[in-house]
């Protein structure tokens, strides 16, 4: 247990900074549609012709090649500067790349890499089925092997910003006769190929960043299957991996400013001279000093053990339990001037947003099962055998 | 700040000698005996864990110390905590930081003059814990300072039964927050932390045993769900202690990362200790299984010191000056 610096750090540290000092885009972001994607992707592009794109990815495909620590320095910073969000490059730098770079061929990996953190490309997740949500292996998109072709039929659900994305990484049953975990794999899907539909969905804060996707006898190439043939659930559980450690480092810093934010409104408005007030923000303040200090013990356990463990969901289930509770003491707080609309990302906005984090990637009870069961070891349910 | 959190083998080493002494002499179900309450087995070890330098643990060398720092003290006090150790224990780990000069320092660290805690009462009095054999008194209010131990005082009934307590009526002005203090709140949170990873382990273990409708009660989500959260609730509050002792010192904010850990890890403890209890179900109110004893121990390690609010206001940065 130490606190680590060195010289070298320090450098990594202070060019972060200088070059995020300069390139932050700053003014309202575009919230939907295609401007949205422009931006995102632009956004990357600067990235990566400044140096900063994929820091710990590989240097043969575009990566600098540093190590975690590097990684989290320039997270750290790159937050701190209040840059934008990954938005529509999520999937592709969180998800889809860090999968591809583990579980990848060759050919894979030379394809998709390289224009990712050019930002040339981006990608959506097709996972979650109407009828598989917290129940994912129950999944029923068939695909059938025809020549050298899979060929896709069904449809996938909770799709973000499947509307705006080139490829997604999607879950097909490619042998219904396997049991349930057997039969899945993990493929490479042109999101332009013929026989897609893809239908916005609007949620509860007003914007359409989801999508249900129907696929009608999609042709998918049988080299773009990942990981093998039938072996895409353990590929699945990779990319899930990455979610539950430091996927959500940035949001996790914003949380933190937006409590210091709520101190501050609390102060100026006298409302923190009342004891419960104090007491609620002082601990939500905690709460997310918590936070930070689990990531940070995550991260470090990153940097012994390679492939993140399922106590990645300790992390996600308190990020995400303690958004919700931060947005709520935010439209408490605020009283009559929360219900008035200001447009773009207002309290109410914010507000709305924080469900999702208890939801998506597994909710909290989900997690909840998995760290009694995987983390604890306790015994399976009746229903989840 | 970057942090890492991996034992080096030192802090092992440590960690490994102060837990096996603790397992082999001061295991939890010693405290089913009346005999091993009021702090008296500690007190007859307290010869082996000078002799581990438990006292010296972060006092400088030329102090006679180990030299190390407040991380390996908190790694210490968590293990105090799993075991419900009498907090005189922690007393003695702090009263060498509090020493007048090297004289007192040096028999306090090697264990042959004994401190415990006292609570400053308002507006007079003090409250005192498992004091007595101890020959130096740390004194908490919002501050913390070394006292001899006051001339007089009655023993009293404490809430936690395996603690000795007793009251005196003398007069001591008030502390003003010190960095000792801190440091101090730092270790009662690692205790705390202590207590809500053994109360989390003893509710997995029984939930993964006890059977009720043909079935480990814990394959129930009722029940598992409870678990999880007791999970979430140790590990936040280990993080943030460890977080906020390791970086004790190099430059961020010590005393809001030492009032969150201690905030956070009140918080583990009790909630962890009420759950474990509750999944113990009626075996958990009764007096044989150990569940209350933490219980009881969060309680009075919570009440030690500098209050709720005060941290609170620690944290918010809006302690009166």
């Amino acid at each position: 247990m130490k606190v680590i610096s060195s010289p070298e750090l320090d450098i990594f540290r202070a060019g972060c900074r200088d070059w995020l000092a300069d390139n932050v885009p700053r003014g309202p972001l575009p919230m939907e549609g295609q401007a949205l994607r422009e931006f995102d992707l632009a956004w990357q592009r600067r990235q990566y012709e400044g140096g900063w794109a994929g820091v710990a990815w590989p240097k043969d495909y575009g990566g600098r090649g540093l190590s975690v620590l590097e990684q989290l320095v320039w997270l750290q910073e790159y937050a701190r500067a209040g840059a934008p969000q990954s938005r529509s490059m999520f999937v592709a730098l969180s998800h889809a790349g860090p999968t591809l770079i583990v579980q990848g061929s060759e050919a894979h990996k030379q394809r998709h890499l390289p224009p990712i953190l050019r930002g040339e490309e981006n990608w959506c997740q097709g996972f979650s089925e109407p009828g598989a949500g917290s129940d994912l292996a129950s999944l029923k998109c068939r695909a059938v092997i025809d020549g050298d072709s899979l060929v896709v039929t069904g449809t996938k659900i909770w799709t973000t910003y499947g509307h705006l994305a080139d490829w997604q990484e999607l879950l097909v049953r490619t042998d219904p006769d396997l049991p349930r975990h057997k039969g899945i794999s993990w493929v490479i899907c042109d999101m332009k190929s013929p026989g897609i539909d893809i239908r916005p969905i609007k949620t509860m804060s007003g914007i359409a960043h989801f999508a249900q996707v129907f696929y009608d006898e999609v042709r998918i190439p049988l080299t773009n299957v990942v990981g093998g043939l039938n072996n895409g659930w353990r590929v699945a559980m990779t990319t899930l991996g990455f979610e539950r450690g430091t996927g959500t480092v940035a949001h996790q810093i914003e949380l933190a400013s937006t409590v210091d934010e709520l101190i501050g409104i609390a102060r100026t408005s006298g409302a923190i001279d009342d004891g419960a007030v104090a007491s609620d923000l002082a601990t939500l303040k905690a709460e997310v000093m918590a936070l930070r200090s689990l990531t940070a013990m995550s991260v470090s356990r990153g940097m012994h053990e390679a492939v993140p463990g399922a106590e990645g969901n300790i992390v996600a289930l308190y990020f995400g339990e303690l958004t919700r509770r931060v947005h709520a003491a935010a439209i408490d707080l605020l009283g009559p001037a929360a219900l008035e609309r200001r447009g773009g990302h207002d309290w109410a906005m914010r507000y709305f947003e924080s469900y999702k984090w208890a939801i998506g990637g597994g909710t909290s009870e989900i997690r909840r099962n998995t760290i009694g069961e995987r983390v604890l070891g306790l015994p399976k349910g009746p229903v989840a055998r | 700040m970057i942090v890492d959190f991996q034992l080096s083998e030192e802090q092992q080493l440590i960690e490994d000698s102060i837990s096996g002494l603790l397992a082999e002499r001061l295991p939890v179900e010693r405290l089913r005996e009346t005999g091993s309450h009021f702090g008296a087995a500690e007190h007859r070890l307290l010869p082996a864990f000078a002799e581990l330098g438990l006292f010296g643990l972060a006092v400088p060398e030329a102090q006679g110390g180990i030299g190390l720092g407040i991380a390996e003290e908190a790694l210490a006090a968590k293990a105090l905590g799993r075991h419900l150790a009498s907090p005189s224990l922690l007393a003695q780990m702090v009263a060498p930081h509090l020493a007048e000069d090297n004289e007192e320092r040096a028999t306090l660290i090697a264990g042959a003059s004994s401190a415990a805690f006292a609570n400053r009462l308002a507006p007079t009095g003090v409250q005192l814990f498992d004091a007595g054999s101890a020959t130096r008194i740390v004194l908490l209010d919002d501050g913390a300072r070394l006292i001899a131990t006051p001339a007089s005082a009655e023993s009293v009934d404490g809430l936690d039964e395996a603690v000795a307590m007793a009251r005196g009526d003398d007069d001591y002005p008030a502390g003003s927050r010190n960095m000792i203090a801190d440091r101090i709140s730092l270790l009662f949170a690692a205790y705390l932390a202590g207590i809500a990873q053994a109360t989390l382990e003893m509710a997995v273990a029984y939930a993964g045993t006890r059977e009720q409708f043909g079935q480990p009660i814990g394959a129930f989500q009722a029940i598992k769900h409870q678990c999880a959260d007791m999970a979430v609730r140790a590990a936040a509050a280990e993080a943030q202690v460890l977080q906020a002792a390791i970086t004790f010192g190099a430059g961020g904010d010590d005393r809001a990362e030492a009032a969150a850990a201690r905030l956070l890890a009140t918080d583990a403890a009790l909630a962890n200790a009420k759950a474990n209890i509750q999944i113990h179900g009626g075996m958990g109110f009764t007096a044989e299984c150990d569940a209350h004893l933490f219980l009881k121990r969060a309680h009075l390690i919570a009440a030690l010191g500098s209050s709720k609010r005060a941290e609170q206001a620690r944290l918010l940065g809006s302690e009166a000056a």
